[in-house]
């Protein structure tokens, strides 16, 4: 079985929200909603000793998702394979689960009145490419892979050097994971 | 371009009507089963019927997808259909209450059927009162909703409404009981709302203080707006001294007079307390989140309309 899971090199991303642009451009998202953005964290500290870090933001297509739980239509869903989806046939756009969602990912669409998100560009990952976000970060920012396969990429990497979730303390097990540490060994 | 709120005015509103609406059939519930009472409630089960059925209206006009709105009632699991369906019921139901009191009622006489719809009006009264807090405070992201006080609070606050409510029209038609017999029953609702107002205040203190100095830095900063920040007025005017304190004064001082001042100052409280926690939706904030989102342009930006 795969488990679809996306790491953030937060060493290798130099804040070109490329990946930003990618996504609405691809998935003709409105012009004013945003699956991807990139967060400027910084800088901290005090010269010399200063630091910033960027971080590419999406759906953490959570191991324990909250939007999912609350959806009353049954609308959001989330597959064997990991990713969590809307129904846009079947959501009534309650919101219940933009409420729900800690990482800002649901995007309410004023024109259908349903809610949208980022479905890991399921169509094309389950055909063996990559989301469009994964495919023009020029700088291999972001890795897409599957987490159940010992000799991917994202395995190997998750199961060997220090990475962080956004707000574990919350509970939902999100499958984006942050190299945030130079050198990734924290 | 903060996160706007996504719930707003309509929900506020309508957790405010349901409240009521729960609370007012569990008085009259209460009422008829335990004193034998139902008749001087019985105009009471038709307004909150009313109540229920404006609020869920309400909810249905919020949707983004209002037409679609049958399939919340659709999947089994969320709470919100859980609160969908006793809604549908409650309505239901508290006219089916109100119909066994008119003379007319073909079914006037069947006492022990009116007892029992009184009984499931009880239970999805209080069911009505307490999921909506139940639904807010299950979604972790919002950490100030995030307690097991809110559901009791909504609690508290829906069935001290529902007192008020009834006490402003306990006796009217159909009920056939002189007003001047009604003494005995307004001092009744009096202490009854007191108890409950007292009780109340207290939990408004203690939730509020929970949230300012033993939570996380997000939770602290909404419940500083409240005790010192934009929603002061709103806090100290509103809930705690118009909604709380002034109609808890009003029935410890004058017994006889000024009960229905206070009936109404207490739905007040219970309007500023739906919309103050309706309205303190924040998340934690991811980092450079709010540094993002401030220098994004607004939703009204010249160039979001050049497309169309």
């Amino acid at each position: 079985m795969a488990r679809f899971v996306m790491i953030m090199d937060t060493r290798r991303c130099i804040g070109c929200h490329s990946c930003t642009v990618a996504c609405k451009v691809n998935n003709e998202l409105p012009v004013d909603m945003i699956y991807n953005p990139v967060f400027t964290h910084g800088p901290n500290g005090v010269f010399p000793h200063v630091s910033m870090t960027y971080y590419p933001l999406i759906c953490m297509h959570c191991e324990n998702p909250p939007c999912v739980g609350c959806c009353p239509s049954g609308a959001s869903q989330q597959e064997a394979d990991g990713i969590v989806w809307v129904d846009q046939n079947t959501c009534i756009g309650c919101k219940a689960c933009i409420q729900a969602c800690p990482y800002r990912a649901r995007h309410e669409n004023p024109k259908t009145g349903t809610v949208q998100k980022c479905d890991f560009c399921k169509e094309r990952v389950r055909e063996g490419l990559e989301p469009f976000c994964v495919e023009t970060c020029h700088q291999r920012a972001r890795i897409f892979g599957d987490l159940d396969d010992p000799e991917s990429e994202v395995s190997q990497m998750v199961n060997s050097m220090h990475t962080l979730q956004l707000l574990p303390e919350i509970g939902t097990d999100p499958q984006v994971y942050y190299i945030v540490t130079p050198g990734g060994q924290g | 371009m903060k996160e706007k709120h996504n719930w707003g005015w309509p929900i506020a509103s309508y957790l405010f009507l349901g409240g009521l609406g729960g609370g007012m059939i569990v008085v009259a519930g209460l009422a008829d089963l335990a004193f034998g009472e139902g008749e001087l409630f019985s105009l009471g089960n038709l307004i909150a019927g009313i109540a229920i059925a404006i609020g869920s209206a309400l909810l249905i006009f919020e949707l983004g997808r209002p037409f679609q709105f049958w399939r919340v009632l659709s999947r089994q699991k969320a709470i919100m259909t859980a609160g969908a369906w006793m809604l549908s019921l409650t309505i239901v139901t508290s006219f089916a209450y109100f119909s066994f009191w008119p003379d007319f009622s073909p079914w006037h006489q069947l006492i022990g059927l009116r007892h029992l719809v009184a009984g499931i009006n009880i239970v999805l009264g209080v069911g009505v009162c307490i999921y909506t807090g139940i639904l807010l405070g299950s979604l972790r992201a919002r950490v100030f909703w995030n307690t097991p006080l809110l559901p009791v609070l909504f609690l508290v606050s829906g069935i001290s409404t529902g007192v008020a409510a009834q006490s402003l029209l306990a006796g009217s038609w159909p009920c056939h009981v002189a007003a001047g017999e009604l003494g005995a029953l307004h001092a009744a609702l009096r202490s009854c709302d007191l108890a409950l107002l007292v009780f109340e205040l207290i939990l408004v203190f203690v939730y509020v203080g929970m949230m300012r100095f033993s939570a996380g830095p997000v939770t602290a900063r909404i419940a500083a707006q409240w005790l010192t920040g934009p929603k002061r007025w709103l806090f100290w005017g509103g809930l705690v001294g118009l909604g709380l304190a002034l109609p808890t004064i009003l029935y410890v001082l004058s017994p006889a007079a000024g009960g229905e001042t206070a009936a109404l100052l207490v739905l007040i409280g219970g309007v500023v307390l739906r919309f103050l926690v309706v309205y303190s939706d924040e998340r934690i904030p991811l980092p450079g989140e709010s540094e993002y989102y401030s220098r994004l342009p607004g939703p009204d930006a010249p160039f979001l309309k050049a497309w169309e």
